[in-house]
């Protein structure tokens, strides 16, 4: 694994390196800006990338020596300057470049096709500061091949076990076999589906070895954590995909025409369970153009799926409400009697509706079972049935898992469990990225180290094994998923005894307020009185009077008039022109003209004031 | 002319401006009102330019003539958002006129303490009213002129301080001299002893000084006062106007300058109280200035911003049945009142329930949005105040918020620790969607993170309000 000088014309042609020089070009630039290098030879200066644009020209920072997994750069050809310049600048490199490496194996679970790394999300991965590696044809089957990776920077390596030995951080997507597990190693971070409610065997054989593993399922369902929620990108495909299959088995239109050959009714569908899956599978069939309807045993999602476009089948059943924020946002095990009015709805549908797609899944139980072999003979021929819940026993019991079945009435019954898998590139996409988000959770410093949190809610709950322990099943998560409703406070009736009283008491401390403040008032009054001279005491009682009448006007002003009434008051408040006036006929010089100053501006005020409320007040308008 | 006309002159425009203010309950019977008070200041100073104790008259005219056509041109030409800052300069005039007036009251009290008795008969005018008074009268005479000129002095150096804020001309944040309110009660203090030095000799330095005093004062106290309190600082200093024309009036024994500076600065003291009850703080925290520290660590704000692009928006508004908006100053600085109106406008054209929520602090003035949006044509009866609309939130379709942060902010309700906590807020998260038009992510004026634009509800629509809602108006037919 290493390159000597003599490699450099084939390094160059490399595009994974390449790519990568381009990444640490930025990289010497923003070091060079941080601590200048002098040019022993010449004494030039080098600070700015952009001033000295020739010195690291992409092209000329090309060699890369290769020892070990650090890089190490030898600026060639440098126009002139000598090698040590070459070597101060690898030094630099060196000293920031022990990068932890992400890898994704191909997934050997037979027909998945779905990848947990893109060349985009990998672009990503390097902006977080890590270097990523990727199997051989890991991408394949999801349409990225080796070359759009190695374009992106990712380095390819020949096999699984290459990878993991390279990886410190494998990302994959199926739950990891036991041949995968043996390959992890007590340095190493496992970020996969993991099933972890039902892989006792996995988690031992983690622990064991002693890597961390996380559990992409076991992401709780907090808004924070949306981002990395994949078995909610997951769903959403499953959901849209079974239309489509639906579509493929299903001989007629969803849309409804009137063609001169006759008229075309639309198909009906019937949606089972409004989870994500569910409320994917609406909105791709009302956009076919499909009428829809769907059930949930939440009646709380009525409103998300009419959003949708469809129609909410509700039950005649009077039973407490299941709240869905208790159980996380799932669907949790309903009555039995609510069971049955379910189960006669759908007996009444089923003679009526086309397609039917079941997402109904309660977590860690096997599906329950809503169309029953009954109602699948009461459906017409050509009808399909598509179950996406195939994988854990089906809501049908006809349904034969990863087949497609056609019943003696000919009904098309889909239990294929490989939905996103058969989307593969749409699926790695949103996969991948989910991971993306997950590392960088776990990234919280962008600098290429992992920092695996455990008192962080997202990170703590998805952690199945840590440090040779196993952790699951997480603690509660600090905050709810949904917030819980809360039951409403029924406002306190008071008795009209207390009524009484509290209107008593109320007054009583008015009238209090009241006394005690006229009481103060009068005697600080008398006060003034005895030593002020009558003719104060003339003034003095208009003054105070005059304030009792202010305070008692304005607040009966309304709040939109505040700011004319600003302007009026100042207008009036102008009325110190007449002190003025008083003034300006009496003495010397020096009085005349501190007067005429006064009067000029106080006429600007007067007029200004008045002018400027009238238009203000012009413009309030009825409607 | 005879003394007692112009004090009946002087009780009908008392009586007159009374009403003026009275009429100010309703938006029609303002539009009247305003013409009370018109007539009350015309009779006021015909009775005084006819009565006893003034004189160049010819030249008074000519000064309010030429004064008032720079006032009346002035107030034609100033756009409604530029308000605050005409208020403010106003107030300046009347403080300045103050101190004028009461140095003029100084200087003949001075002339006419010189003069014998025979001198002092032949007076006339005001020196003659100040040639009546006995000796304690004369001293009372001193601590009123004295009180006039000091708040007279503040009221002038504040104006013309908050002026310059709100005309963006200074920086509109808090700042201080080093030492804070310690040189503002210095300045105080001195100017305690200038009025018992005053007394005591009558001289012009201690009133000099003093005013000094008074001047740095009204520059340091409103320096200290960031942008979001000016409402307070606005209807403070409108008080002030009112209570050195009151002074004023005391020193010249004028009972209209009394009654009207009284009424003047009991509305100020009011308009100041609603302000500093609207946003839960004492009058003097807000005069002191800045936020207080807080009681613990600010509580954590889950989720993220989530942003929205005018498509979004547009869809929503089709979509909504009712709609409420909650202007702010970032409304009146972005000068988008017309696009909102436009916006309102084709909403209730199809048919929509559009209505406007203003919190008593919004803007920079005391009813600056009312005015903003009375400007922009937006009929008054759609405009309500916060008490008015509160509950109606959680029935509501979409809530807009245009440049408002701290009074939207869920905090003051939720975290008991937030430095606004308490203060009422108009309670937008509980529309069932909001929207906010936001410049960017940054913090309002308080500084505090605003929880709303984490909410699970809200959507942020970034960018300037007008441009923002310009772009927003190509999507609404």
């Amino acid at each position: 694994m290493g390159h000597s000088c003599d490699d450099l014309s084939n390094l160059r042609q490399m595009p994974h390196l390449r790519a990568k020089i381009f990444r640490l070009h930025g990289e010497i630039r923003d070091k060079i800006h941080r601590n200048p290098i002098i040019d022993p030879q010449s004494g030039t200066i080098f600070d700015d990338l952009s001033k000295n644009e020739t010195l690291l020209a992409p092209t000329c920072c090309e060699t890369i020596l290769r020892s070990g997994s650090v890089p190490k750069i030898i600026v060639w050809g440098l126009l002139g300057t000598g090698p040590d310049m070459g070597f101060a600048i690898a030094n630099i490199i060196e000293e920031g470049t022990g990068h932890v490496k992400i890898g994704a194996p191909k997934e050997i679970f037979e027909g998945e096709a779905r990848v947990a790394m893109t060349p985009d999300s990998a672009v990503q991965l390097q902006k977080l500061g890590y270097d990523c590696v990727i199997e051989t044809g890991a991408g394949a089957a999801a349409g990225f091949d080796d070359a759009a990776y190695e374009a992106a920077g990712v380095e390819v390596v020949k096999t699984g076990a290459a990878l993991y030995k390279a990886a410190d951080i494998v990302a994959k997507v199926r739950q990891p076999e036991a041949v995968e597990l043996k390959r992890l190693t007590s340095d190493k971070t496992l970020i996969s589906f993991f099933n972890p409610a039902a892989n006792d065997a996995g988690m031992e054989a983690a622990k064991a070895s002693g890597a961390n593993v996380i559990a992409m399922e076991m992401v709780p369902r907090i808004s924070r954590a949306q981002k990395m929620d994949a078995l909610s990108s997951m769903a959403n495909i499953a959901g849209y995909r079974a239309v489509i299959e639906a579509g493929n088995n299903f001989g007629r239109f969803f849309t409804g025409q009137i063609t001169a050959a006759g008229k075309v009714p639309p198909a009906k569908v019937l949606v089972v369970g409004a989870g994500v899956a569910g409320l994917a599978a609406i909105g791709t069939a009302t956009s076919l153009g499909a009428i829809t309807y769907a059930f949930d045993v939440r009646p709380e999602v009525a409103e998300q799926v009419e959003s949708m476009g469809a129609e909410f089948v509700f039950l005649d059943f009077e039973e407490e409400q299941q709240d869905g924020a208790a159980t996380g946002g799932y669907a949790s095990v309903s009555s039995p009697e609510f069971r049955e009015a379910q189960l006669a709805k759908f007996r009444e549908l089923a003679p009526e509706v086309d397609i039917v797609i079941t997402t109904a899944l309660i977590p860690n139980r096997e599906a329950p079972e809503l169309w029953t072999e009954d109602m699948v003979a009461a459906m017409k021929p050509g009808s399909v049935v598509v179950d996406l819940a195939a994988e854990k026993g089906g809501n049908c019991k006809l349904t034969v898992a990863d087949e497609k079945i056609v019943t003696e009435n000919g009904v098309t019954i889909i239990g294929y469990t490989d939905f996103p898998s058969r989307m593969a590139a749409q699926a790695s996409t949103l996969y991948a990225t989910n991971i993306r988000h997950m590392m960088t959770d776990l990234t919280p410093e962008k600098d290429g180290q992992i920092n695996h949190d455990m008192e962080d809610d997202v990170i703590r709950g998805a952690t199945v094994t840590f440090e040779g322990e196993i952790t699951f099943p997480p603690p509660p998560p600090k905050v709810a998923a949904i917030a819980a409703q809360k039951p409403k406070e029924a406002p306190k009736e008071l008795t009209p005894e207390e009524k009484r009283a509290e209107e008593v008491a109320a007054f009583k401390k008015q009238t209090k307020t009241q006394v005690g403040l006229i009481a103060i008032g009068g005697a600080l009054l008398l006060a003034v009185g005895t030593v002020a001279p009558a003719s104060f005491m003339q003034h003095f009682i208009v003054f105070v009077l005059s304030v009792f009448i202010g305070f008692q006007v304005i607040w009966g002003v309304a709040h939109s008039l505040h700011t004319p009434l600003m302007a009026v008051t100042n207008a009036i408040s102008s009325i110190i022109i007449l002190g003025a006036l008083m003034q300006i006929g009496s003495g010397s010089f020096l009085v005349i003209l501190l007067s005429a100053i006064s009067v000029f501006m106080t006429g600007i005020n007067i007029f200004g004031g008045f002018m400027v409320t009238r238009r203000m007040l012009a413009m309030f308008q009825k409607s | 002319m005879e003394f007692g006309f112009t004090t009946a002159a002087y009780v009908v425009s008392a009586v007159l401006f009374i009403l003026s203010l009275g009429g100010l309950s309703g938006q029609e019977s303002a539009k009247r009102a305003v013409w009370y008070g018109i007539a009350g200041m015309a009779l006021a100073v015909f009775a005084t330019l006819i009565g006893p104790g003034s004189g160049l008259w010819l030249l008074s005219l000519i000064l309010i003539a030429a004064g008032g056509f720079i006032g009346w041109q002035v107030a034609n030409k100033v756009e409604m958002t530029e308000m605050p800052q005409l208020v403010a300069a106003m107030h300046s005039l009347v403080g300045l006129a103050a101190v004028f007036v009461g140095f003029v009251a100084h200087v003949e009290m001075g002339r006419v303490a010189g003069m014998d008795d025979t001198a002092k008969k032949a007076l006339e005018g005001f020196a003659a009213l100040i040639a009546k008074k006995d000796g304690v009268e004369i001293a009372i005479l001193k601590v009123e002129v004295f009180l006039g000129v000091f708040i007279g002095a503040v009221t002038f150096t504040g104006s013309v301080i908050a002026y310059l804020k709100l005309a963006g001309k200074v920086t509109s944040k808090a700042e201080k001299l080093p030492g804070g309110h310690a040189l503002n009660a210095g300045a105080a203090v001195l100017s305690v002893i200038c009025l018992f030095w005053y007394m005591g000799n009558g001289g012009l330095l201690p009133l000099a000084l003093m005013t000094a005093a008074a001047l740095f004062i009204g520059y340091h106290l409103i320096m200290g006062i960031g942008g979001a309190d000016m409402p307070v600082v606005v209807s403070m200093l409108n008080s002030y106007s009112g209570w050195a024309a009151a002074a004023i009036g005391f020193s010249l024994g004028n009972d209209l300058l009394i009654v009207v500076g009284a009424l003047v600065g009991s509305s100020g003291a009011i308009l100041s109280y609603i302000m500093c009850k609207a946003m839960n703080r004492s009058f003097v925290s807000v005069i002191l200035g800045g936020f207080g520290g807080t009681t613990g660590p600010a509580m954590e704000v889950e989720g993220e911003q989530v942003a929205i692009d005018a498509d979004g928006v547009a869809q929503s508004l089709e979509e909504a049945d009712s709609i409420v908006i909650i202007p702010g100053y970032g409304m009146a600085v972005a000068q988008a009142q017309q696009n909102v109106a436009e916006l309102t406008r084709r909403l209730r054209a199809k048919g929509k329930e559009v209505r406007f929520a203003i919190h008593p602090v919004a803007g920079r003035l005391p009813g600056h949005m009312n005015v903003l949006l009375a400007e922009a044509k937006v009929p008054y009866d759609i405009v309500m105040e916060m008490d008015e609309i509160n509950d109606d939130f959680p029935e509501t379709d979409v809530a807009i918020v245009i440049g408002s942060n701290d009074i939207v902010n869920p905090a003051a309700q939720e975290d008991p620790n937030s430095p606004i906590a308490g203060m009422p807020v108009l309670e937008c998260w509980k529309a069932k969607q909001v929207f906010v038009s936001k410049r960017g992510q940054g913090t309002g004026y308080s500084g505090i993170e605003n929880p709303l634009f984490f909410k699970d509800n809200t959507r942020m629509f970034y960018g300037d309000a007008k441009a923002s809602l310009d772009d927003l108006l190509t999507k609404i037919s």
